[in-house]
């Protein structure tokens, strides 16, 4: 599969009174084209940060990206000037927040803030770009379009306003959509409705997606391939099918198996034990050892490398070592 | 899909404006305040003496309220309620002429003091707090006494002296929305830094602004009577409300009338936006009707 984007090494650092805490640390993936990666892990993990860094919409200060490239078309967009970035920004790359209620300026139409953004990228005059607009509007199934494009934000539900977010971020076709938890802030019922319009909208305009969540089932259903961060680390990568069937991370084991099964019966979900670690005390050693069920004495002495048990997969656990190479 | 989608589309503010219908005093307010404008516009109509041509003197000086003279005349024996009249023209003007220009001057200097932060932030909110601490009247004076007074100098004083509290309250609101995903979202999809401030910031401070506008422009009409009343605002002899209580404070015992109706159009006229600046911060700012 050729590859759109290749993440390496990248490294971001927000400042606090206690020192730097690098909340995404030295995290390399690819993304190839047309592909959905997932990127999961518990909340405080660093996906968010991962995202925004790609981005490069970190605020500094506190945030830094300190280290790592993004290479998109053979170029760096961790040294691009921030006015080309900008251009790289809703045209090649675009963002999907959590929080589709605050995400829309509340005093513009939603229409207007698409046409907005459309008129930002391309150069259309304004009755071209309101069309767009409410194509786009059409697009991610909003009844009634043309009527929707003049309401205000407020005048929308929550589900309604992540389909106005999400045509705004398709508006200019990026190559690249970043969903950060796009269906966590809405209930159950919408949730599935926009994970069923946005895998429906990738297949469409045959776009790359990175899908950030902490909800397993949802990559399950969107996703081609899985990357697990934990505390700020990439601790495994594999192919969707495999990485259910045969988690190679302690950690993933973990997550699996929290959650609820169908016609299971237990009296508790099993959980892992203890927090995310703080960035600024990491454990010595490997960074999950201090909650791992099947640590051993090498775990607290040295941080394990990404291993490449198989084909395809990856992951950061000494059990690992030297399988498979 | 809920409630909220059969609501016809009608702008954000339609709440407000119920909200503000409902309130009383902020009704009153709108009621003087619109009162004082038809005046200011119709003044011809309303009374059939020239404000500023003198009467067949001494017979028409200081003559008591009544009769032809509703509110008297004065020592030149010009009609006190013509010249209150046409003297709300160039009240009503200069106030709101300098707060729509401190207006834009604080949301300007707000604005990116708020949005750049860092030393960009240090040196205007400095900046304000130094020109904050001149004491206004002395460096009005200082500047007209320096270039003389003419109407537009003084409409560009007190505009220029008076947008520092306006630039400290868009700041804070700006602080505040820049950390709003809205801006965010505007940032992932490629807006500048231009564009965030004047579309998605600004915008969203225009309630806070015009409220506090409306408040503001009561001590703005003081200050341009004080200025007036020590002889240096409004040039000679355009009426004006402040120099009028000047004129006749000399004769206040004698002929009171010429000093008091238009100290009380002053009184009236502040009272009138300060009510209207009122009702519309308890219906408009979220923190009151909340």
């Amino acid at each position: 599969m050729e590859k759109l984007l290749e993440i390496r090494g990248l490294t971001t650092e927000f400042v606090t009174s206690e020192g730097a805490a690098k909340a995404v640390d030295g995290v390399g993936f690819d993304i190839g084209a047309g592909e959905t990666v997932g990127l999961v892990g518990e909340s405080g993990c660093g996906k968010s940060v991962t995202a925004l860094s790609i981005m490069r919409l970190v605020q500094y200060p506190p945030g830094r990206i300190t280290a790592g490239s993004v290479m998109m078309d053979g170029r760096d967009l961790m040294k691009l000037p921030e006015k080309q970035m900008r251009r790289v920004r809703g045209n090649d790359i675009s963002i999907v927040f959590q929080e589709p209620l605050t995400s829309l300026n509340p005093v513009f139409t939603c229409g207007e803030q698409i046409r907005e953004t459309i008129a930002l990228h391309q150069k259309m005059g304004r009755r071209e770009s309101r069309l767009k607009a409410v194509e786009m509007l059409r697009l991610v199934r909003i009844p009634d379009p043309e009527k929707r494009y003049d309401n205000y934000p407020h005048q929308m539900s929550g589900g309604m306003r992540q389909r106005v977010m999400i045509a705004m971020a398709l508006s200019c076709q990026p190559r690249l959509l970043i969903a950060d938890e796009p269906s966590t802030a809405l209930d159950v019922s919408v949730q599935a409705q926009i994970i069923e319009l946005l895998l429906d909208l990738k297949e469409r305009m045959g776009m790359s997606v990175l899908l950030i969540t902490h909800d397993l089932a949802v990559v399950a259903q969107m996703a081609d391939r899985v990357v697990v961060m934990y505390a700020g680390a990439v601790v495994e990568e594999a192919p969707i099918d495999s990485l259910f069937s045969d988690p190679m991370h302690p950690y993933t084991e973990g997550l699996m198996a929290s959650i609820p099964k169908l016609g299971e019966r237990l009296e508790r979900l099993p959980v892992i034990p203890g927090n995310v670690p703080d960035p600024l005390r990491l454990p010595s050693g490997c960074r999950f050892s201090d909650r791992c069920t099947k640590r051993i004495p090498k775990c607290l002495i040295e941080e394990p490398p990404l291993f490449s048990p198989a084909a395809g997969r990856l992951s950061r656990c000494w059990l690992r070592e030297g399988i498979g190479r | 899909m809920d409630g909220a989608l059969q609501e016809p589309c009608r702008s954000c503010w339609s709440g407000g404006w119920a909200r503000f219908r409902k309130n009383r005093t902020g009704m009153a307010g709108a009621v003087i305040v619109t009162a004082l404008y038809l005046m200011a516009v119709f003044a011809p109509a309303l009374t059939p003496y020239d404000p500023i041509s003198q009467g067949s003197l001494p017979e028409m000086r200081h003559h008591a309220p009544g009769g032809d003279h509703p509110l008297g005349t004065d020592k030149f024996g010009r009609d006190v309620f013509a010249r209150v009249l046409y003297g709300s023209r160039i009240s009503l003007a200069i106030s709101f002429l300098s707060v729509t220009i401190s207006v834009i001057v604080g949301a300007l200097a707000g604005a990116a003091a708020g949005y750049a932060g860092g030393w960009v932030d240090s040196v205007i909110m400095r900046f304000v707090d130094a020109l904050m601490a001149i004491p206004r009247l002395f460096l009005l004076l200082t500047c007209i006494a320096l270039f003389s007074n003419s109407i537009p100098l003084v409409i560009i004083l007190l505009g220029a002296t008076s947008w520092m509290a306006t630039a400290r309250l868009v700041r804070g609101q700006i602080l505040s929305l820049r950390r709003q995903d809205f801006v965010a979202a505007a940032e992932s999809l490629g807006a500048g830094g231009r564009r965030i401030i004047f579309r998605h910031l600004i915008p969203n401070t225009l309630t806070v602004m015009i409220i506090s506008a409306t408040l503001r422009i009561g001590g703005i009409i003081l200050t341009e009577a004080s200025l007036s009343f020590l002889g240096l605002g409004v040039p000679q002899p355009v009426p004006s409300w402040g120099r009028m209580v000047f004129e006749g404070r000399e004769a206040l015992l004698g002929a009171w009338w010429v000093s008091t109706f238009p100290g009380l159009a002053i009184i009236i006229t502040v009272i009138g936006y300060n009510l209207l600046g009122d009702g519309l911060k308890e219906s408009f700012d979220p923190v009151h009707f909340g």
